[in-house]
């Protein structure tokens, strides 16, 4: 299995260029089937390498860090330029490859009932068997150019698929603004890229984990770089400040924000500062610069979630806050417990996005203000939503508690500044998700029209949303178990153990203040929220100004909207001098000197080479007229003429 | 008698013969100074051959080529001027300029 791991991009691949060329489109499309299918065995094949690598059946390579790493000869431009086509699985690569293709084949089942009546389906399931191809090229690379190459096209799915109902202005304009956000990331990654390129000559994850242990690599190159890639990290995570296409990426199809903006797509930022972890922990400021980052986006897009009433912005706002987490993770040393954290969000917050999902589906609105008491009409969802929200809430026991408190632990053992507010974000998280939660299902209904014809969604949808709620429950307390999981994915760290420079805290504290927090945000969700709105209506029109502040989303839309502006106002001025001043000066003025010169150099081609060509011509004609008098047609003149000449020459010949 | 004898006779007859080709209009006339000329070419061939080397015969041969080809040359001579005479209506060598530049 594991030796034949890179199928497992490979099969979708050809997948997503079968159903998009083959087959007929429509409501009644049979292409689907086979990405599910194509999906299925992916899964089954990552699910054996993540179980054995998880349980120690497959061992690592000896005196190595990774499973497998093999590569094949790609690019050349010289002896010691070269890229290879490889592939390195390493135990986080292997935890990806699962949640990966669970999420895709889960979503891409749930699709099944969510796009039933869409009549573009063949093609949404091409765009989704190419998303994941390109998100499994990403997690297996062993070369940071094809990492690269991989992170553009999940970028250009994510455009795809966010874009899918391209008739519409606001999917056409959130493709558009998720697109150019991440590419502005994206800049920083290429930089970093060429840069680390020009100090080691390689893209190979390997071999430059070699070179930088060996020291190649000087301070200042690997702060840049470290910093390149956290930008690049940055846009793709929708971390502080280019989280703003995050939000409106939800005018896509609900389980394509559950695949592509929630479990998979924008971890791909928290994975590429994983792969290249050895440069970070050699370069403590770029470190530094990941932890602030994070906990900031952590803190402030939970503040968002707090009064945003569209139930996937809310999840949305959700999701960059529980990727905040996880580079604060990374940037505390907290290795291992940044991935946990995104195997388990994974989980829980594609149960949300797809649970949501089917509450939309049912009752057609976003607007949480539309619906509530939702329980009794969908018990299923809302039993499975329950599960997601204790879970991400930080329920003591449940997968997100594990991998939470380990990211809360390392940050404290860093700086205990840095976990109080990451436990207050818990707060807030536990807060604004139990509000979703009373929102949607608890209460009265609000809408009675929509809440009359809500229904149960179809076991196609209800069965993902089962697997993933018994995920949710049980897969952190059982990866945890034993260490199973930091067995599998922890990183050394030279000269800093987890809790060297950090202080102890006493052991009820870092559980203790998480349960209080959890049960806090639940205890005013409920009372604000549970029953009627009042109260919470009451708080709105209080701190109005506030509420717009967090609605606004701190004004960053308006900032990047008045850059746009003022880059407009730029571009106009440069446009003024470039017609004015440039043209005027370079271009017109260029044309009168070449105008002046071309006129001499006409009056020089006249009479100057022209004349010497017709003299040369006119003297011909004037020398044959001349000369042609000399031939009369009378013969004896020409004997005359041979007598005198033999004359001469005899003359001269004898009087030598 | 000896050599410059013949030799001054023999460009006696050359210059008339010259003279007559530059100078007679008739073309007839032309043809034959052009005869006098060869005839003072064999003189000399026939002289050189007597002073100079006694027992050779190459002059005295030669002398009997140049004879036969003017033979020929003067047949082939008649007949072009006859041609001439025939379209021009003239044997006057003036008139033939068609070359004329």
């Amino acid at each position: 299995m594991l030796e034949h791991v890179y199928w497992i991009p490979l099969i979708p691949l050809f997948t997503s260029v079968v159903i998009l060329f083959g087959g007929k489109e429509g409501k009644d499309s049979k292409m689907p089937y086979l990405g599910i299918a194509a999906m299925a065995w992916c899964f089954l094949q990552s699910s054996v390498i993540f179980f054995q690598t998880l349980t120690g059946r497959i061992p690592l390579l000896e005196g190595k860090e990774y499973f497998l790493y093999e590569r094949i000869p790609w690019l050349s431009w010289g002896p010691n330029l070269k890229v290879h086509l490889g592939v390195l699985i390493d135990g986080p690569a292997a935890t990806l490859l699962f949640v990966v293709t669970l999420v895709s084949l889960l979503v891409q089942i749930y699709s099944l009932g969510y796009m039933y009546d869409d009549k573009r389906k063949k093609r949404y399931y091409a765009f989704l068997s190419f998303f994941t191809a390109a998100m499994l090229g990403l997690v297996v690379s062993s070369s940071l150019l094809i990492l690269f190459a991989a992170w553009e096209l999940v970028g250009v799915s994510s455009y795809l698929l966010i874009g899918f109902w391209f008739e519409k202005p606001g999917p056409a304009y959130a493709a558009k603004k998720a697109f150019i956000t991440t590419k502005l990331g994206d800049c920083g990654f290429y930089f970093g890229l060429l840069l680390l390129f020009s100090y080691t000559g390689t893209f190979d994850l390997v071999m430059l984990k070699s070179h930088v242990a060996q020291g190649l690599l000087p301070l200042e190159a690997a702060t840049a770089i470290g910093i390149g890639f956290l930008i690049g990290a940055i846009g793709k995570s929708a971390q502080m400040p280019l989280f703003i296409w995050l939000p409106d990426a939800m005018e896509g199809p609900t389980p394509v924000s559950a695949l592509i903006h929630a479990a998979t797509m924008v971890v791909a930022g928290i994975y590429l500062v994983a792969r290249v972890y050895f440069i970070y922990t050699s370069a403590p400021l770029a470190l530094g610069a990941v932890a602030w980052v994070g906990l900031f986006t952590a803190f402030l897009a939970a503040t968002m979630a707090v009064t945003a009433y569209d139930i996937k912005k809310v999840l949305a706002y959700s999701t960059i806050s529980q990727l905040g987490y996880m580079m604060l993770g990374l940037g505390v040393y907290g290795y291992t417990s940044a991935l946990f954290h995104l195997t388990t969000h994974a989980f829980f917050k594609a149960l949300l996005f797809l649970g949501a999902g089917s509450v939309i589906h049912s009752v057609h609105t976003n607007d949480m203000r539309e619906m509530g008491g939702l329980i009794k009409r969908m018990p299923a969802t809302a039993t499975t939503m329950g599960i997601a929200t204790l879970t991400i809430a930080g329920m003591p026991l449940l997968s997100g508690w594990w991998s939470k408190e380990a990211v809360l632990h390392a940050a404290y053992s860093h700086n205990w500044g840095m976990w109080l507010l990451g436990v207050l974000t818990a707060g807030l998280t536990s807060f604004y998700m139990c509000r979703l939660f009373f929102l949607t299902f608890i209460g009265e209904p609000r809408d009675p029209h929509k809440h009359q014809h809500a229904h149960e969604s179809p076991a196609t949808m209800t069965g993902p949303l089962w697997v993933l709620a018994m995920l949710s429950l049980f897969a952190g307390g059982l990866l945890h178990y034993n260490g199973l999981f930091e067995h599998l994915v922890h990183f050394e760290v030279v000269g800093h153990g987890e809790h060297a420079g950090g202080s102890h805290a006493p052991a009820f504290l870092l559980p203790g203040a998480a349960i209080f927090v959890f049960l806090l945000g639940l205890g005013f969700a409920y009372r604000l929220y549970a029953g009627s709105l009042k109260t919470a209506q009451g708080l709105r029109d209080r701190f109005e100004w506030a509420a717009d502040t967090l609605e606004r989303r701190y004004y960053f839309d308006d900032f990047f909207l008045w850059l746009v502006s003022l880059s407009d106002k730029l571009a106009a001025a440069c446009f003024w001098i470039d017609s004015r001043v440039v043209d005027a000066i370079f271009v017109d003025g260029w044309a009168l000197v070449v105008r002046a010169v071309a006129a001499a150099s006409d009056f020089f081609d006249d009479y100057f080479v022209d004349g010497a060509v017709d003299g040369m011509g006119t003297l011909t004609q004037d020398a044959g007229w001349g000369l042609r008098k000399l031939v009369r047609g009378q013969v004896q003149e020409y004997l005359l003429y041979v007598s005198l000449a033999v004359a001469v020459f005899a003359t001269f010949l004898i009087s030598r | 008698m000896s050599l410059s004898h013949y030799l001054v006779v023999s460009a006696a007859l050359f210059l008339i013969g010259l003279f007559g080709a530059l100078t007679r209009r008739n073309t007839i006339g032309i043809l034959m100074s052009i005869e006098l000329i060869f005839n003072a070419a064999n003189l000399n061939l026939v002289a050189f051959n007597r002073y100079l080397h006694f027992d050779a015969l190459h002059g005295n041969v030669i002398t009997l080529f140049v004879m036969g080809i003017a033979a020929a040359e003067a047949v082939v001579g008649l007949a072009l001027l006859m041609a001439i005479y025939r379209n021009l209506n003239t044997i006057y060598a003036e008139d033939f300029n068609l070359l004329k530049g």
